[in-house]
């Protein structure tokens, strides 16, 4: 009865991914076509002719109508062909896989960087609540949040490698060379997490203190238990539920988002590949691109979802019992 | 709250500090001092390295360096010279001859180039590919008849009329360039658009798309041109800002520039700026076929209540030239006497009244989106305001702007700003005006039989004093009908390191990687 329970819980996360991905796919298709502009003039140079034009259009499939190609995209997709490059016919899927991981790192890198700073700051800003050190913290954090990312990008350049030459302003860092790697991720992961910073700082103190001003909390001050003790070990755990839930669609924002930091720091990720590809009209590598995104997106919350699911006792024992979960 | 600093946290802290330390020097992509090997930045990635359906300066570029054409173009000059060919005669309108020098050979084991290979290299421009249509650049070779090969390393070009365009638009140019025959039937056109197979100065090393592409000298080459940098690294960098940082920061050696920007970079200890007047011809003008633009006066009271010069302050910081006509003085047929309108509001108002719109009228101006043009727009419509015409700005992201060429989106425009690239041939040019070519690229849909004719007419004439009057009998035209409003010829600008001198082409937009040399100053 509980596994069956779990089992229904399971299928109807998994039913509801799929769907979310497939509409989420065929509408971002959709809203391509319809922005005017096509790879063919782009390929050929602003003065092509209409023949040439419409000779390359056949040539790489845009002379189909809009069903075909859709139900072509879907049907390659089944057999994990994602389609190829129209300017030089390179396979899409070889394309994302390349750019894949380094949009990866940098989101993985990203939210590690947030967790790192945000949680102490949280825990720091709790412990003080009220006082000059929280008022800091508060004011830092907003600050963060509100920076756009690219200004944060602009200024960490022109001081980290215009000003003292410690890190690279271009690429993901020479392949097989980690430590080149880590190098060329310093900056975009700070630019990118800035926001997260503040943002993780300002949910986990507000959850934070919610704990803290329990009846439980009260008590075990008056056994003389230490707030260090108290906060470490009574109240993040509780407290860092919903935050848990909103670092898993973090993550998947932080995917979309390394779109700005790929950009100007020049990384080749997934996100700079579909920006160049909606651009140029790069019609198949946009819908692969999309659709590895929007896969991951679904996919971590998926995982952030389930994740609660299990962290929370109310939530498991709701699971397992079949039942509404003790209130 | 109280804090015990343990053994552990000062283990963890030492690492920290370490770490920090070991940052603080430089980061070797900062610190090279190889002379061997410079990193040029490039605006977008190499896409399709076939010369046949080449995408851009980007692809002609790379292939300049590591294909041969019979002729070449020469370092920063319009003019050519020989190149695989050891002899090239026209020997009379509709024939060229050729000779090839000896041991040319083609990288990856594809043997000699030979007649063979240059037969194959330009008539694939006139016949339809395996799929039955036409490469991309096939209107460069329309005017081939076909390529007779007379011996192992000799040939004729033989024509159908002739075609004095030939040698700066195909011969010398990306349509000029020399493919292997035998690596294409290997291939397959598919695969040629990414195994760059050559037999020119420089092997394309390796080529990462999005990260980076290595040219390096070819040791095989026997050719007359001679590189000077062991490796060229060529970077993609789209954004500007960036390649801008990337230069500060000592990463990349040379970048095109914003010339506005060119007074902080060359401020830099070891930097140096080039300045480049361009090719291009930057205007905006009316949709004649519409009301009211479709009357003469309306057009000449628009020449005469914008004022260029004030554009050229204030979107080109004064340090772009101004355009009078379409050819720029480096071109052949540059109309130097052309007259230079002066603003005069009260002739604007004049004609207007003429022509009936004394209380002025709605309009709407289409532009590309970017901040320079959005700066134009803006004076053209507070210039435009004082003679009582109402300008709306209509900014289009590129695609989107470029698509109203394709089948006859254009035609309802009003007003447009228009930028088109030049090329070395004042024809390239005049083309684009003709009446064929309204519907497509004509967007002020004008249309002149005489300029047709001229155009036509300039095309097949070989004598050059004789085509520059050709040239700017058709500019007069063009002048008269009070449709297209010059602006500017554009202005190239280029970063590098002092000890580098840049190969760079008169239109800016081309670079010979071949002629990027160390300064001897």
């Amino acid at each position: 009865m509980r596994s069956a329970s779990l089992s229904i819980h399971l299928a109807f996360k998994l039913a509801t991914a799929f769907l979310a991905v497939a509409g989420s796919v065929l509408l971002l298709l959709a809203l391509t076509r319809l922005i005017p502009g096509d790879p063919a003039t782009v390929i050929l140079g602003s003065r092509a002719t209409p023949e040439a034009i419409a000779a390359l259009n056949a040539r790489i499939g845009l002379d189909k109508s809009l069903t075909e190609q859709f139900v072509g995209f879907f049907g390659r997709l089944l057999s994990g062909d994602l389609g190829e490059d129209v300017f030089n016919g390179r396979p899409v899927l070889g394309l994302v896989a390349a750019a894949l991981p380094n949009t990866a790192a940098l989101a993985i890198s990203a939210m590690l960087f947030a967790i790192v700073l945000g949680v102490p700051l949280a825990l720091l800003s709790a412990r003080w609540a009220g006082r000059r050190l929280d008022r800091l913290i508060a004011f830092l954090s907003v600050g963060f949040i509100s920076t756009p990312s690219f200004v944060v990008s602009v200024f960490l350049l022109m001081v980290f490698s215009v000003t003292l030459r410690w890190f690279p302003v271009l690429g993901a860092g020479e392949s097989g060379h980690l430590g080149d790697q880590l190098w060329h991720l310093v900056l975009p992961t700070a630019a990118l997490a800035a926001g997260w910073v503040g943002y993780i700082a300002r949910l986990l103190r507000s959850s934070l203190l919610e704990v803290l001003s329990e009846s439980h909390i009260r008590t075990l001050r008056a056994y003389g238990v230490s707030e260090a003790k108290i906060l470490m070990k009574y109240a993040l755990k509780p407290a860092v539920l919903p935050t848990v839930a909103v670092l898993g669609m973090g993550f998947g924002e932080l995917l979309g988002g390394a779109v700005f930091a790929e950009v100007i720091f020049n990384r080749p990720g997934l996100g700079s590949l579909i920006y160049d590809a909606i651009r140029t009209r790069n019609y198949p590598v946009v819908q692969g691109g999309v659709f590895i995104i929007v896969l991951l997106y679904v996919l971590t919350n998926l995982i952030a979802d389930l994740s609660q699911s299990l962290i929370d006792p109310r939530e498991r024992a709701r699971l397992s019992t079949g039942r509404g979960g003790v209130t | 709250m109280t804090f015990i600093t343990t053994r552990r946290q000062l283990l963890v802290g030492g690492a920290s500090i370490a770490t920090v330390v070991a940052l603080g020097g430089v980061h070797p992509a900062f610190a090279s001092a190889d002379r061997s090997k410079i990193v040029v930045r490039v605006e977008k990635d190499p896409v399709n390295l076939d010369p046949a359906n080449r995408s851009g300066p980007v692809d002609l570029n790379v292939l300049w360096s590591v294909q041969q054409g019979l002729i070449s173009f020469k370092p920063g000059s319009t003019e050519w010279e020989l190149d695989a060919a050891e002899e090239l005669e026209q020997v009379n309108a509709t024939e060229i001859r050729f000779k090839l020098r000896s041991g040319l050979v083609f990288t990856s084991g594809y043997g000699e180039l030979t007649a063979e290979d240059v037969k194959f290299s330009f008539e694939r421009f006139i016949k339809p590919n395996a799929e039955g249509k036409p490469v991309t650049y096939a209107k460069d070779w329309s005017a081939l008849d076909r390529v007779e090969v007379t011996g192992l390393l000799e040939g004729r070009i033989i024509l159908k009329k002739p075609a004095p365009a030939l040698y700066t638009i195909a011969l010398a140019d990306g349509s000029g360039r020399i493919i292997s025959k035998k690596a294409f039937e290997a291939l397959g056109e598919k695969e040629i658009a990414t195994k760059l197979i050559g037999s020119g100065p420089y092997v394309l090393k390796q080529w990462t798309p999005r990260d980076q592409f290595v040219l390096e000298i070819n040791p095989d080459y026997k050719g007359p041109i001679k590189p000077h940098f062991q490796q060229i690294v060529g970077k993609p960098i789209s954004e500007q800002k960036t390649a801008e940082i990337a230069f500060q920061s000592n990463e990349i050696d040379f970048t095109a520039i914003d010339p506005e920007n060119g007074k902080t970079l060359s401020a830099l200890p070891d930097a140096s700026v080039t300045q480049i007047p361009a090719i291009d011809y930057v205007w905006f003008g009316p949709n004649i076929e519409k009301a009211p633009f479709n009357d003469i006066r309306v057009r000449q009271a628009l020449r005469y209540a914008v004022d260029i010069d004030a554009i050229l302050q204030g979107a080109y910081s004064g340090l772009y030239p101004r355009a009078n006509s379409l050819l720029a003085p480096s071109l052949l047929g540059h109309w130097k006497d052309a007259p230079v309108y002066a603003r005069d509001l009260e002739k604007a108002k004049a004609l207007l009244t003429e022509a009936g719109h004394a209380d002025g009228f709605k309009t709407k101006l289409t532009i590309e989106a970017n901040a320079r043009y959005e700066a134009i727009a803006q004076i053209i419509q507070a210039n435009l305001a004082e003679v009582g015409i109402d300008v709306e700005i209509e900014a289009l992201e590129s695609a989107a702007y470029w698509a109203l060429g394709n089948n006859d989106a254009s035609k309802d425009l009003e007003l447009s700003l228009i930028k088109y690239n030049g090329k070395f041939d004042p024809g390239f040019q005049t083309q684009w005006f003709t009446s064929a070519q309204v519907g497509q690229w004509n967007w002020q849909r004008w249309k002149n039989a005489d300029f047709d004719a001229l155009h036509e007419k300039g095309g097949v004439t070989v004598d050059p004093a004789e085509r520059a009057k050709i040239y700017i009998e058709a500019q007069k035209l063009l002048d008269e009908s009070a449709a297209f409003i010059w602006i500017t010829h554009n202005l190239n600008a280029f970063a590098s390191r002092n000890w580098l001198k840049p190969g760079v082409l008169p239109n800016g937009n081309n670079w010979l990687y071949t002629a990027f040399s160390e300064t001897t100053a």
